[in-house]
């Protein structure tokens, strides 16, 4: 079944390539192969790879006289899986309506706030599992299908994004890496443990999700306020009637502003996350309200060097009783204030074309460590090859980045740009 | 006594008419280089053009960036916008970026990621860095204020038929792009055919040449030049091609809104 849908969308590309509106249609894309393993022999992860994959992408895009449609269409060969398997990225019409309302409708990537790899008004869907094995930058986001309209107006711009179906984020399910499991309290792979499917809130109206931004600029800073309905993109609560982790309901309240100053970039971002089926906290399956807040600063410190630092704190609502339901079960107990510092240093060298990248996540109350290396050279205008590790360390194996720290591995990478 | 005065008075009458002299000499080069920077910078009120650019290092190796490219002026020889859509090669197709140039300060820039739907905001202290790692820097691309250096006109020349003004500019403040920059400056157009630059050991190291100049609109147009890295033996290229003035761009194009949703009637 899957082959043969496969070949269907094989032929449809064949098909686009050769037709005759191709005067309108500009197509290019890439053919990549990726290839990683673990370095830690403890993981319990049946397979040494972490991927394995042959990947086409390909780009379409149709200008029309009254919007443009624009298509990426992904088509992989996993050897890790030993599946073939396709994926339409991205899919959307986009238009405008008089001159202060622009539409962008379809499977689109979604992205708004401004942290650098940390999320808090942007509660669009991510694939970590893509993040944290080598995949390019592009499939950190998981494409949503959704309604996205825009109003300009003097007093700024409001955006909303309506999904109708929940999206989850794509995180490590066993085969490639391993987990934390709350139910065997260790770090579980497909070597001791079946991977549990989280249940997705059902194809309901009142399901859907909707995210809001108005945003204005004050002066040369672009400051905002954000507004989700929805629920918690990580499975991280569990019904105990289903047997099975779920996603809880959740609403976001936040504020963000960004712009120049010291010679660099500043941003602050804040946001009140409300567990809407926990408003006491005393719900042990699921999570209690949080107040998320974060500050970073960005600049080149000498040419073509430069980075970045950040630091979030995570304020836990109704702690106390948090900590008395967990300690008395014998469990992890998180602190109250969760810090997280992060930097990120880039070096471009030999006239942009190598480019060394380290991304470091570190949190002191957590006490885990992500590090995030990579070095890329473009060979030609075509051909890019690339390498680079992924790193966890953790004191603990329940929290965020300790539960992955046998899932240390490297991987290399060789892209071919067709346009 | 007397006759001491009249050649103190004498001597201090050549003495400042020396120093005038020299003063409106450099007021002469200064007004030059102010016309040239807006025949070279700010032609028209806006202008829309397509740019092949081609990279070619010493071993003959080419690299290509295709955009297209919008800029509008708000004032002569002061405040632009410049907004640019990238379409080859395929690693930043679509990719947009957009400059709000502060001729006072530093200037805002953002690029736009399609691919992961992220506008970005550039921290924009340096000038002198690469512009996409080509020879040309932000500075060569948007143009580096005439009042930041000091200039002399130190001879009249020809350049391919032509007679040119030769012009010394030198930074006011120390700057990692030059010490010292020789222009060959077109008495007519007023465009530049050569720009030497040297830095502060008196080493050449960069050098522009305006390969092509044409009538577009009968606005004259460097439609092709080039800048070679001297150390690096690199040359890039850059040809302009469906140029036009004068379309009558709107500011709110320099926005948010259009860096993420690129207007098709320029850059398609």
């Amino acid at each position: 079944m899957k082959t043969s849908n496969v070949y269907i969308a094989f032929l449809a590309v064949v098909l686009l390539f050769t037709s005759s509106v191709r005067g309108e249609v500009v197509i290019d894309g890439f053919l990549q192969g990726l290839y990683g393993g673990r370095v830690d022999k403890a993981n319990p992860t049946i397979g040494e790879q972490t991927a394995s994959e042959s990947r086409l992408q390909m780009r379409f895009q149709h200008w029309g006289d009254n919007g443009n449609f624009f298509g990426r269409l992904d088509f992989v060969y996993d050897g890790v899986t030993d599946t073939y398997d396709w994926e339409v990225r991205e899919a959307f019409f986009r238009f405008g309506i008089g001159s202060s309302l622009d539409f962008k409708v379809g499977r689109q990537i979604l992205t708004w706030g401004t942290g650098d790899l940390v999320f808090i008004n942007d509660v669009f869907a991510k694939a970590y599992q893509s993040f944290f094995i080598g995949r390019d930058d592009q499939y950190l986001k998981a494409p949503q299908n959704a309604l996205r309209g825009a109003w300009y107006n003097p007093l700024g711009e409001l955006s909303v994004v309506w999904s109708p179906r929940f999206e989850g984020n794509r995180l490590p399910e066993g085969t490639r890496l391993s987990y934390y499991n709350p139910l065997q309290d260790a770090i579980v792979g497909d070597k001791n443990s079946e991977y549990m499917a989280p249940v997705k809130p059902e194809a309901h109206f009142k399901n859907s999700e909707l995210a809001a931004r108005w945003q204005h600029r004050v002066s040369s800073f672009a400051t905002a306020v954000y507004f989700y309905r929805g629920f918690y993109k990580n499975p991280n609560g569990f019904d105990m009637e289903l047997g099975a982790p779920i996603y809880p309901r959740l609403h976001i309240y936040g504020a963000s502003t960004r712009g120049p100053i010291g010679g660099g970039i500043l941003w602050i971002e804040g946001g009140y996350y409300d567990s809407r089926d926990d408003q006491d906290g005393d719900l042990p399956m699921i999570p209690n309200s949080s107040l998320s807040t974060l500050i970073g600063f960005e600049r080149q410190i000498v040419q073509n060097l430069t980075f970045n630092l950040q630091w979030q704190a995570d304020v836990m609502m109704d702690y106390d009783i948090y900590q008395q339901q967990v300690s008395e079960q014998g469990g992890y107990v998180r602190d109250e204030v969760r810090h997280l510092l992060t930097t990120r240093w880039t070096k471009l060298l030999n006239s942009e074309l190598v480019t060394l990248s380290a991304f470091v996540f570190y949190s002191p109350t957590d006490e885990d460590v992500y590090a995030k290396l990579s070095a890329e050279y473009k060979y030609t205008d075509q051909i890019t090859l690339a390498a680079g590790a992924n790193l966890f360390e953790g004191n603990h194996i329940q929290t965020d980045f300790g539960q992955f720290q046998r899932n240390d591995n490297v991987w290399a990478k060789m892209t071919y740009g067709f346009f | 006594m007397n006759r001491m005065m009249k050649l103190t008075t004498a001597l201090v009458i050549a003495f400042m008419a020396v120093i005038a002299a020299s003063v409106s000499a450099q007021e002469d080069a200064e007004q030059i280089m102010k016309k040239s920077h807006l025949a070279y910078y700010y032609a028209g009120d806006d202008g829309v053009a397509e740019v092949d650019m081609r990279i070619v290092d010493k071993k003959g190796k080419e690299r290509i960036r295709s955009f297209a490219m919008l800029r509008l002026d708000l004032e002569e020889g002061g405040n632009q916008k410049y907004y640019t859509y990238f379409k080859k090669p395929s690693d930043v197709a679509r990719m947009t970026f957009m400059v709000h140039k502060n001729s006072g300060g530093n200037d805002l820039r953002w690029i736009y990621v399609p691919a992961v739907d992220l506008v970005k905001p550039i921290s924009a202290d340096d000038k002198n860095s690469s512009f996409v790692g080509s020879d040309f820097s932000y500075e060569d691309v948007s143009g580096r204020h005439w009042s930041e250096d000091t200039h002399a006109v130190v001879a009249d020349s020809t350049w391919d038929g032509a007679a040119v003004y030769v012009i010394e500019s030198r930074p006011k403040a120390p700057y990692g792009g030059f010490a010292l920059k020789r222009s060959y400056v077109n008495k007519q157009t007023l465009l530049p055919h050569r720009e030497l630059y040297f830095n502060d050991k008196g080493d050449l190291i960069k050098v522009m040449t305006a390969e092509e100049i044409k009538d577009v609109d009968g606005i004259m147009t460097i439609v092709h030049r080039t800048m070679e890295d001297v150390k690096k033996e690199r040359v890039t290229h850059v040809i302009f091609s469906n140029i036009r003035y004068n379309v009558g761009i709107e500011d709110n194009l320099f926005t948010e809104r259009f860096l993420k949703n690129p207007p098709m009637q320029y850059v398609r």
